[in-house]
């Protein structure tokens, strides 16, 4: 009987969701996403926003009304990391085909959303903002044009209600130069040879784009195309679009593409060669969603700790950067995104530099920095406390963590079977 | 001039005639020709063999044969005299590896499993094994090809199928035009092998290690078929491969590593393989030189890469790189090293480039004497057929080819090539050699112009030269005719000259017609020998002699012959055997350090370690410098020093496949026979601690193969990396990867396709090798005189190693997720009274950790891995700490290259998850999988007279933020992040000298190939060989 209350009220738990109160968090390390620290603050939350940010060591204090106060004496306040370029919410098991939802089988469909198909009741997601991560911009994958990303939150009833920016860019997967030859016997390990469909790869990009263009400039349309339709906002500012591209000289091709349509914001998603062309990168404002960090080099001769390093090496060059985690178990590593921005502060960026990449940097990107991306008044209240530092795993700790100011459910699946076994076994 | 025409002559009727003598039994249409013509050949420089040459000797051929040769030879009446004065004679090459006559194997393409040979009658088991193949059987003459290997030098040929695993008997043929009967100079000559399965359908085996095992019970099965009297099975491929073991045995490799593993299974079997090498072995001498066995080498160098392009070159590879440069001093390497070896025309993309490459490796120092040795006497000796070819003495078969001059000098033109008697024109030595420079007039023309004859004898350049201005001329040379034609400006058309040549003084003289038609007299008189140019890079001539003043410069051999690879330290050249470079410090004292000691002492602040001999001998509050000639003494203040990271799941440095998924079991499978000592992955993992790792077959099987623990020794040799006396582990599998799950609607019919058939397939090998071990013990219990008179026991190797599981010599490491298999595998284990020793993965592990504690089975398992497929949907990143609460022995591995360079981060979330002590955690990664692997007797933990196995850290060990500084094992440093950043900067200098040597290959004319990458795959539990993608 007793076990059975416990599992209910673990249930319970996960439905009840405290309601927009107003929040102070106290005495806090406040990591403010931009580069800066206050050592010790105050930080208020009211009507989903964060309305004041103090440094309680410079400035008296008067608190305000506030409904709950919460002391995080010796505890770290960090923005809501943001996954960019993430699957979460559209794949529950990898191997499981019903249950993936992030590709089409046409290889241009830049009208394809993925707001729609991003499933709040993933039990994925509920892993993966226990470890900090908040939103992230769920992004269709495959073909050429994979289709329309949006920002959500990591927490909603419904995808209505966990949106933040729907239909935030187009994604374009850049042809691949070289492809791997199957047939090649000389090598058992898969020699590539150049990609003999490439030029037509791109011909079929540079007609979708032509055509979309010269389409969204008519006054009257005399047939309705949606191909053609979704793509309006690219060409008038509005959104971004996002090449995936690897390669040098794939990413150099890019650019050089974008800028043919005179497309505003470009932004590299991959870009495992992107430090050998920082400055054609910061002269065209292009920025990197960089490859994921915790990855192997692409060649045996590249410094061995060259994915480590590759977000310093941006940083230095001046090119507007954050980190994702493309690639096997991209949805469930989601979780790691933190430790990444760890792994990259190991290798040449400070600490803060490495949060801004998983904060306001992504925010910056993703076109979300005016109302996230930071701890700052007027923003929304997208925060978690940390009982330790949060980029490193050995201190990453979330306590408590809000969502446009709703204090959000730390549990998971995971952690009521870890309970219902230590229950099993008596362990305390 | 009146013999030469008359040879002439009789070659025409020589080519007809011989064939039909010697063809007794064949009927003859027309009249008869028996033809019993005597040759001699005088005045010619013959060389007899590599030793022995007569400056101005005779050879006497008779037959076929060769009657007589020497100096004082008495020529025999009614003999055709060929006077070969300024000529040289040499015994024709012999080629020791061609598929000349054969036909052409095709491999058909079929989809879907084929689990049994599709060989019809009484065949082996095995498509691959093709013992039974006979290579003079299938044997038929193709005159072009013949033609082609002549051309060159070549008179006989081993030839054979070049198909499948065991490819039977070669045979060794003739080059001489005729019928197959008369060049058929020995039937079976060698017995064929490779480790490639070749046109075979079967899907096994389907991995090198596969292959490997093939042969292995190969082997064990002939045997026993050979001592098996009752003969109840007759086996075509056993009875065979029986026949062909006592004919020299021939291996084919594609790598140096590969021509150890060859070396390897032959001193199991004890067979001294003739290795056909790859041309790499230079890569590895040290091994290759103590594998004792004698190679067949190729001069396959790689065409020159196209690296114009900045972005592009950076898909070339350094072991491309340094192989480019490096692959012409392989022939100079083996023959510093005293390693017997026969050159081969083999594996040259065109056979032309035969002669271009040897000169090169000529120049690369490869001396004449050997390349002759390696052509001639030593293919003859290996082949056994010393006796006929490869010499010139009386009785041997007339191989013989004549030169005119030194046959390894660029300029030397081989004539003829006379095979069996019959003599081939390569090129007509009664062409007089008329290049060289030549006063040259014509008709009226006052002027002195300047002829310039060059370019090969086949093909000759001839310039005009009038002061400054050049032009081209037209020559062309039949007998004694000369034909000359150039556009003159001042004629404004073209000057046509016939003439006739004399040699000695060489002159050309006759007549000619000027562009209006009139005849003119002209000559031309050699006044000079055509210099190198080194201006004059544009005609080839020059340049190429201009290159040989050039000494070829080459890097270092690295160890292992890839990026981060170090050369050894006091080697030069490769004038001498290299020292060995094991122990670089006689001692490490490591000072000031945090040690995490892993023991009851727990973590120590502020410690002296010292290490000697490679172990750890002294942990200290202050210990004084070693006194001992190359110690290093390395101030820790502020690092820490833990146990070196033990990976007790990993797919890395692995060759040729990680599964030999084709069969439910494939326990004969050895990951230990294919350690990819070369694996630029095992540096990596240096980078981030790891000191050793289990390497494991994958998981596409109920029943894997069997385990190889490993040091990451890099630089050392796959046998050298292997962990000392290690317990033998085996991989099993449970779940979705074993019943082929995710595989496609292709796969649903090699068994097990459910859990419920898994169970089956451990209930019935586990029977059968019960009673196999029973039946070995018995068998083994005999007297000698009884066992001599039972039937002899067939040793199954598969069998053997399961029994050896049930007899606890062997260890399971069993790759499972869901908690029905878990409990099952216990049941199954219970049941045949062995324990299982590790689940690995084991992510619902803690949902029966009760019973596994009980069966005392220890765990192995991700950190946060889940929901990649059904069977882990329910892992739980708490389950490594719920575990160790539990009081399992629990480790967490990596199973994945990337990974395991941050096993200590993962160790770390077990803090996180589960709030594990930062000890506890630790051990995760380096203690506990010690435990697991059973060698925490001597690693796993800091105590004085373990191992020195120990990683520097730069900050607290769990930390994301630390690095790994040193990684030591042994007491030797393996890694170091200093080291590592010298070791960046020396391969950008490599590549940026290859590169530029490169640059200038291309611009002198040298064909290229552009860049392409090659990537190596990287292999985890699901990993099949043909599946290069990384996925799980």
């Amino acid at each position: 009987m007793k076990k059975i209350f416990l599992i209910l009220s673990i249930v319970s738990s996960v439905v009840c969701i405290a309601q927009n109160k107003s929040v102070v968090i106290m005495n806090a390390t406040i990591h403010i996403g931009n580069d800066s620290v206050i050592q010790n603050g105050i930080v208020g939350i009211k009507n989903g926003k964060i309305v004041e940010v103090i440094d309680a060591s410079k400035y008296k204090v008067e608190l305000g009304n506030y409904d709950e106060k919460i002391d995080a004496t010796g505890k770290h306040v960090y923005p809501g990391l943001i996954a960019p370029n993430s699957t979460l919410g559209l794949t529950e098991i990898e191997s499981v085909r019903a249950t993936n939802d992030f590709r089409e089988v046409s290889a241009t469909l830049p009208n394809v959303r993925s707001v729609i198909a991003y499933n709040t009741d993933s039990k994925i997601i509920p892993t993966v903002r226990t470890n900090g991560v908040l939103l992230a911009q769920i992004t269709p994958r495959g073909g050429l044009v994979s289709g329309t990303s949006s920002v959500l939150m990591l927490d909603g009833w419904n995808w209505e209600d966990a949106a933040y920016k729907i239909d935030d860019g187009i994604h374009v997967n850049w042809p691949r130069m070289q492809t791997r030859n199957w047939n090649d016997n000389e090598s058992t390990f898969g020699a590539s040879e150049k990609n003999k469909e490439y030029e037509k790869q791109v011909n079929e990009l540079k007609k979708l784009f032509s055509e979309a263009k010269a389409y969204n400039e008519l006054e009257t349309k005399e047939e309705k195309n949606i191909r053609f339709e979704s793509m309006a906002d690219l060409f008038n500012g509005k959104q971004n679009l996002y090449i995936h591209a690897n390669n040098v000289k794939e990413i150099v091709e890019a650019v050089n593409f974008s800028k043919s349509y005179d497309i505003k914001h470009l932004v590299i998603v991959g870009g495992q060669d992107s430090w050998m062309v920082t400055d054609l990168l910061k002269e065209n404002k292009v920025s990197v969603i960089v490859n994921r960090v915790h990855d192997l080099p692409g060649k045996p001769e590249d410094d061995v700790d060259l994915p480590f390093k590759l977000p310093y090496l941006l940083h230095k060059a001046g090119v507007l950067f954050c980190l994702n985690n493309e690639g096997d178990m991209e949805a469930m590593g989601t979780r790691n995104l933190p430790f990444m921005a760890g792994t990259a502060a190991a290798y040449g960026l400070t600490k803060e530099q490495a949060l801004a990449a998983v904060t306001l940097n992504t925010a910056k990107i993703l076109g979300v920095d005016k109302t996230t991306g930071s701890i700052e008044a007027g923003k929304d209240a997208n925060l978690f406390i940390s009982s330790g530092d949060a980029l490193d795993m050995r201190s990453n700790n979330v306590t408590h963590a809000f969502v446009k100011g709703k204090q959000i459910d730390l549990n998971n699946e995971q952690k009521e079977l870890y309970e219902k076994y230590k229950n099993k076994y008596g362990i305390k | 001039m009146t013999i030469m025409k008359k040879l002439i002559q009789v070659f025409i009727c020589l080519m007809v005639t011989y064939g039909a003598n010697a063809q007794e039994t064949f009927p003859n249409n027309g009249t008869s020709n028996p033809n019993h013509s005597i040759y001699a050949f005088v005045n010619a420089k013959i060389i007899v063999d590599p030793e022995q040459t007569y400056d101005n000797g005779t050879l006497v051929i008779k037959d076929g044969l060769i009657a007589a040769v020497g100096t004082k030879i008495n020529i025999p009446k009614g003999a055709i005299i060929v006077d070969l004065k300024g000529k040289s004679i040499y015994p024709s090459l012999i080629d020791a590896y061609t598929t000349y006559g054969m036909p052409e194997v095709k491999k058909s393409n079929t989809w879907g499993v084929q689990m049994n040979s599709n060989i019809k009658g009484a065949y082996g088991w095995n498509q691959a094994v093709k013992a039974d193949i006979e290579a003079y059987k299938l044997f038929v003459a193709d005159s072009k090809a013949a033609e082609e290997l002549r051309k060159l030098g070549f008179g006989t040929a081993l030839t054979f199928q070049k198909d499948g695993i065991v490819r039977g008997s070669g045979a060794v043929i003739s080059l001489a035009d005729g019928k197959e009967n008369s060049l058929m100079l020995l039937d079976k000559a060698a017995a064929m092998y490779s480790f490639d399965k070749g046109s075979s359908t079967q899907d096994y085996p389907s991995s090198l290690m596969g292959s490997i095992a093939l042969l292995r019970q190969t082997y064990l099965d002939a045997e026993w078929y050979k001592n098996d009297k009752t003969k109840k099975e007759y086996n075509i491929s056993l009875e065979s491969f029986n026949s062909i073991q006592a004919l020299p045995q021939i291996f084919e490799t594609t790598d140096k590593l590969n021509a150890l593993r060859a070396d390897k299974i032959g001193d199991e079997f004890k067979v001294k393989y003739i290795i056909k090498g790859s041309g790499n072995e230079y890569q590895r001498l040290d091994e290759i030189k103590a594998s004792n066995c004698k190679f067949i080498i190729p001069l396959n160098y790689p065409m020159a890469y196209d690296v114009e392009d900045a972005y592009d070159a950076k898909n070339v590879s350094l072991t491309e790189l340094k192989h480019w440069e490096m692959a012409p001093v392989n022939p100079f390497a083996l023959e510093k090293y005293f390693i017997p070896f026969a050159i081969t025309t083999s594996d040259l993309k065109e056979k032309k480039d035969f002669w271009k490459n040897l000169r090169k490796a000529i120049e690369y120092g490869l001396s004449e004497k050997q390349a002759l040795k390696s052509l001639t006497t030593i293919p003859a000796e290996m082949l056994n057929i010393s006796d006929k070819v490869g010499t010139l003495k009386p009785g041997m078969l007339a191989n013989f080819i004549i030169t005119s001059g030194n046959l390894f000098n660029e300029k030397t033109v081989i004539y003829e090539n006379w095979v069996q008697g019959n003599g081939y024109k390569i090129n007509d030595f009664n062409t007089i050699d008329i290049r060289g420079n030549y006063d040259f007039t014509y008709g009226n023309s006052r002027v002195l112009y300047q002829l310039k004859v060059d370019g090969e004898l086949e093909k000759l350049k001839t310039t005009l030269l009038a002061d400054t201005a050049k032009t081209p001329v037209n020559i062309s040379l039949t007998g004694n005719n000369v034909t000359i034609s150039f556009f003159s400006k001042d004629a404004n058309g073209t000057v046509r000259l016939s003439g006739n040549v004399s040699a000695e003084p060489l002159k050309m003289t006759g007549k000619g017609q000027l562009p209006d038609g009139s005849w003119i007299d002209w000559n031309a008189t050699y006044n000079a020998p055509i210099k190198a140019e080194v201006k004059e890079v544009a005609t080839g001539t020059a340049k190429d002699t201009a290159k040989k003043t050039e000494e070829p410069k080459f890097g270092d051999v690295i160890y292992p012959f890839t990026a981060y690879g170090q050369k050894l330290n006091d080697k030069t050249g490769f004038d001498r055997y290299w020292t060995d470079f094991k122990t670089r410090y006689d001692a490490i004292l490591i000072k000031h350090v945090t040690v995490w000691t892993n023991e009851k002492e727990g973590v120590l602040k502020n410690q002296d370690v010292y290490m000697t001999e490679g172990r750890i001998v002294r942990i200290a509050d202050d210990i004084g410098a070693p006194k001992l000639a190359f110690a290093k003494v390395i101030d820790g203040t502020g690092k820490h020093l833990t146990a070196g990271i033990i990976d007790e799941h990993s797919h890395i440095a692995v060759g040729g496949g990680v599964n030999e998924g084709t069969q439910a079991s494939s326990a004969e499978v050895r990951i230990g026979d294919v350690i990819n000592s070369e694996d630029i992955n095992i540096y990596r993992q240096l980078s981030g601690g790891v000191t050793s790792a289990q390497l494991l077959h994958g998981s596409a099987n109920p029943i894997g193969g069997q385990s190889a623990m490993i040091k990451l020794r890099w630089g050392k040799s796959p046998e050298e990396m292997k962990f000392e006396k290690a317990d033998g582990f085996i991989k099993f599998a449970l779940g979705e990867n074993v019943k082929q799950s995710n595989w496609g609607d292709m796969n649903t019919v090699r068994f097990p396709q459910s859990r419920m058939g898994v169970e089956q397939v451990y209930y019935d090998y586990f029977t059968k090798a019960k009673e196999y071990d029973a039946k070995q013990k018995a068998f083994a219990a005999q007297s000698a005189k009884a066992k001599a008179a039972a039937a002899p026991f067939r040793r199954d190797l598969e069998l053997e190693t399961i029994a050896e599981i049930v007899n606890s010599k062997r260890f399971i490491t069993c790759h499972s997720y869901v908690q029905s298999e878990i409990n099952m595998l216990m049941h199954v284990a219970d049941s045949m009274g062995f324990k299982v020793n590790t689940f690995t993965h084991i992510l619902e592990g803690y949902k029966v950790a009760d019973k596994m504690k009980a069966h005392g089975v220890g765990a192995s398992t991700f950190s946060d891995w889940w929901a990649y497929k059904m069977e882990v949907k329910e892992a739980i990143p708490y389950n490594a700490a719920l575990l160790t609460q539990m009081g399992i022995t629990t480790a967490i591995n990596s199973d994945d290259a990337e990974m395991g360079r941050r096993l200590n981060q993962e160790a770390a979330k077990a803090v996180k998850y589960g709030g594990l002590t930062e000890e506890e955690a630790l051990k995760l990664v380096t203690l506990n999988p010690a435990k697991l692997l059973h060698i925490d007797n001597k690693v796993g933990s800091i105590k004085v007279g373990k191992e020195a196995d120990v990683v520097l850290w730069s900050d607290h060990p769990l930390s994301v933020y630390a690095k790994a500084e040193k990684t030591i094992i042994d007491g030797q440093i393996y890694y170091d992040i200093e080291e590592d950043a010298k070791l960046r900067e020396s391969i950008q200098k490599e590549r940026a000298r290859i590169i530029q040597k490169l640059l200038k290959e291309k611009k002198d004319g040298a064909p290229t190939q552009k860049p392409a990458i090659k990537k190596r795959s990287l292999y985890e539990c699901d990993s099949m060989e043909e599946d290069y993608l990384d996925e799980y």
